[in-house]
C-alpha cells in the first residue's frame, strides 16, 4: 500500500517536472555539450583526454546540482502557496507518506536529468575520442547517491526557511562543503579540546558532498577504480544521512498549518 | 441516526506575522448526523475554512476536539471516509484532469482497471469528458471546480465536506451541482459544506448553521426557516381593526388597509376579521422570506 502511495506521488512529480520542460533544458544542454564537444574533436584535440574529462564531470555536476537543488527546494512551499496540498492530504496518507513520495519524485526527477546529461556527455566523450574506464561507471553511481542527499537537504531547508534561502544554502553546502570541511580541519589543529569538538561535531553535521565526487579521479587516466567497500560506505552513509534529513523535515512538517 | 461529524469546544488559533494569536474558532460546538445536508454559512473571515480544515485535520485544534465518522478528525480511517473540495480549487497545473484523478485515486487507496473507469465516470457526471486529457492550467475556473468536484467523489465517501461548493460555476453547472448531491444524499451520503449562495443553501440544505467570528450564531432546521420567513399579507377596504392579530398593520391609502402576518393561521383569522366587519378583501399576497434577509440580520444583529 505504501509503495503504491509512493509511486504514485513520485510519478506526479515526475510528470509535472517533465511536462514543465525542466528536463528539456538538461535535454538542450547535453546537446549543446554534445555539439561543442564535436567541434574541438574535428579542430583535432583529440589529445586531450584528461581536460575533456574534466570538462564533462564538471558540467555534469554543475548542472544535475543545479536542477536538483531548484526542483527540491521548491517541492513543498509550492504545494502549500498553490494549496494543490489540500486535496492530498484530505486523502489518506500521512505527511510523512507525503513527504517520502515527493522526496522519491524530486531524485526520480534528478537522477533522470542526470542520465540524460550522462548519455550526451558519454557520446559527446566518444566524439572526443576519450577512453572509458570503470571508475566513471563509478563516478555516476558515487554521483548519483550525492544527488539523492542533496534532494533530502534542500527539501529539509525548504520546510524550515524561504525556497531563495534553501536553494542559496543549498548551493553552499553543495559547493562550499569540501572547502569548509578543510577549514575546519585546518583550524582544528592547535584548538582548545572543547573547540575541537565543536569543529568535528560541525563537520559530521555537515553533508559530505566530497565523498560523492569522484570527478577528480576520472579527470586522471589510468587511475584505478575505488574498492566495492568504499561504494558500500557511501550507499550506508548517502541512505543515513537522507534519512536523517527527511526526519528533520518530517519535523517541520509534522504540525505545519497550512 | 448516527454523528458523522461532531464538534464540541472546538477553537482553533494561528500565529499571525507579528507573533500574536488570532483566534478563528473559539469554542464552536456542532453535529452533523448521517444522510444530512448541513450549510456553513458565515461572512467572511468568520471561521468557516478554519473550522473545515480542522475537520479534514490540517490544522491541530488548540481547544476542544473534532470528530468524523466516529473517528478522531484528520485521522487515516476517518479520511478514507470523507471527500473534500478546498475552498480554491488549485490541481496540478501540467496534469490532466484524467491523471489528476488517477493521483488522488491512487492515494485513496484505489488502482487499476476500477480506477480508471470511475474516474472517467466521474468526469463524466461533472461534465468534462471531452476536457479530461487537457492540462488542467488550460481550464477555466468553473472548469477546475467540477474537478475538484469529482476528485472529492472519489471513492464513493460517506461524508463529503466542500469549502465553497458553488465557486466559479455557472447557473447550469450549479444546477447540475444540486442534482449530483441530491443523488449522493440518496445514497446516504452526508454533506456539509460552505456556501455564500444562499439560494443554493436554501435549495439544498435540511439545516443550516451561521457562524460569526468564530462563534455559532445560529443553527435551523431549514423547513422551519423557511416557514418563519414566509409572509402573508391581505389588503382590504373597510373598517376591520387587526390590532392583536396582524404583526404590521397599516393605511396604505385612505380607506386602504394592509396587515401582514408571520403563519398561515394568522392570516386566516385576518380574513375571518374582514369578513365579520363586512370589509372587502382586495388583494392577497404570500412571500416566501429571503434567507438573505435572515442571514444579515443575524449577523448584524449580533454585530449591533
Amino acid at each position: 500500500m505504501k509503495f503504491r502511495i509512493y509511486k504514485a506521488l513520485a510519478r506526479g512529480v515526475l510528470l509535472e517536472t517533465i511536462r514543465r520542460k525542466d528536463l528539456w533544458v538538461v535535454a538542450i544542454l547535453g546537446f549543446l555539450i554534445m555539439v561543442a564537444a564535436g567541434g574541438l574533436g574535428l579542430y583535432g584535440m583529440q589529445g586531450l583526454e584528461s581536460f575533456a574529462k574534466d570538462l564533462a564531470v564538471s558540467v555534469l555536476g554543475l548542472f544535475t546540482t543545479i536542477l536538483a537543488v531548484m526542483n527540491s527546494s521548491r517541492l513543498l512551499p509550492e504545494e502549500i502557496k498553490q494549496r494543490t496540498l489540500y486535496p492530498l492530504l484530505a486523502r489518506p496518507i500521512s505527511r510523512m507518506d507525503l513527504l517520502i513520495g515527493k522526496y522519491l519524485g524530486a531524485v526520480l526527477a534528478t537522477w533522470i536529468a542526470f542520465a540524460i546529461l550522462s548519455i550526451t556527455t558519454a557520446l559527446a566523450l566518444v566524439i572526443f575520442g576519450v577512453h572509458f574506464e570503470l571508475i566513471m561507471v563509478q563516478y555516476l553511481f558515487a554521483k548519483m547517491l550525492g544527488l539523492a542527499v542533496l534532494c533530502a537537504v534542500t527539501l529539509s531547508f525548504s520546510l524550515y526557511l524561504t525556497p531563495a534561502a534553501a536553494a542559496t544554502l543549498s548551493f553552499i553546502l553543495a559547493f562550499g562543503s569540501t572547502m569548509i570541511i578543510r577549514a575546519l580541519v585546518l583550524a582544528n589543529d592547535g584548538a582548545s579540546p572543547a573547540t575541537a569538538w565543536l569543529f568535528k561535531g560541525i563537520n559530521a553535521f555537515i553533508p559530505q558532498y566530497g565523498l560523492f565526487d569522484f570527478g577528480g579521479r576520472v579527470a586522471n587516466i589510468g587511475w584505478a577504480p575505488v574498492p566495492l567497500w568504499v561504494l558500500g560506505s557511501l550507499v550506508v552513509y548517502a541512505a543515513v544521512y537522507s534519512a536523517a534529513s527527511l526526519a528533520v523535515a518530517w519535523v517541520g512538517f509534522r504540525k505545519k498549518a497550512i | 441516526m448516527p454523528r458523522v461529524i461532531k464538534a464540541e469546544n472546538l477553537s482553533v488559533r494561528y500565529r499571525t506575522k507579528k507573533g500574536t494569536w488570532n483566534e478563528a474558532v473559539r469554542g464552536l460546538s456542532f453535529e452533523v448526523e448521517q444522510g444530512e445536508v448541513v450549510g456553513f454559512l458565515g461572512p467572511n473571515g468568520a471561521g468557516k475554512s478554519s473550522t473545515l480544515k480542522a475537520l479534514m485535520g490540517f490544522v491541530e485544534p488548540s481547544g476542544g476536539s473534532c470528530e468524523v465518522v466516529g473517528l478522531p478528525a484528520g485521522s487515516l480511517e476517518a479520511k478514507s471516509k470523507t471527500g473534500y473540495l478546498p475552498e480554491v480549487a488549485m490541481y496540478y497545473p501540467f496534469l490532466t484532469p484524467l491523471e489528476t484523478l488517477t493521483l488522488y485515486g491512487e492515494l485513496q487507496g484505489l488502482y487499476g482497471q476500477s480506477l480508471r473507469v470511475e474516474a472517467e465516470h466521474l468526469l463524466e457526471l461533472v461534465g468534462l469528458t471531452a476536457a479530461q486529457r487537457k492540462q488542467n492550467r488550460t481550464l477555466s475556473k468553473g472548469m477546475l471546480q467540477r474537478v475538484g468536484i469529482a476528485q472529492a467523489l472519489l471513492g464513493s465517501p460517506e461524508l463529503l465536506v466542500l469549502d465553497e461548493v458553488t465557486s466559479g460555476l455557472d447557473p447550469v453547472g450549479r444546477r447540475e451541482l444540486r442534482t449530483l448531491l441530491k443523488e449522493r444524499q440518496k445514497h446516504g451520503c452526508t454533506l456539509f459544506f460552505s456556501s455564500h449562495e444562499l439560494s443554493e443553501v436554501e435549495m439544498l440544505c435540511d439545516r443550516i448553521l451561521v457562524i460569526d467570528k468564530g462563534v455559532l450564531v445560529e443553527e435551523r432546521q431549514m423547513e422551519e426557516l423557511k416557514n418563519d420567513l414566509k409572509q402573508y399579507a391581505i389588503t382590504y377596504s373597510g373598517g376591520a381593526s387587526m390590532i392583536g392579530l396582524s404583526e404590521e398593520w397599516s393605511e396604505v391609502e385612505p380607506g386602504i388597509f394592509q396587515a401582514k402576518f408571520r403563519s398561515k393561521k394568522g392570516l386566516m383569522a385576518g380574513i375571518e376579521r374582514v369578513n365579520e366587519s363586512n370589509a372587502k378583501v382586495l388583494d392577497l399576497i404570500a412571500e416566501e422570506g429571503s434567507l438573505e434577509d435572515y442571514f444579515v440580520q443575524a449577523i448584524s444583529g449580533r454585530a449591533a
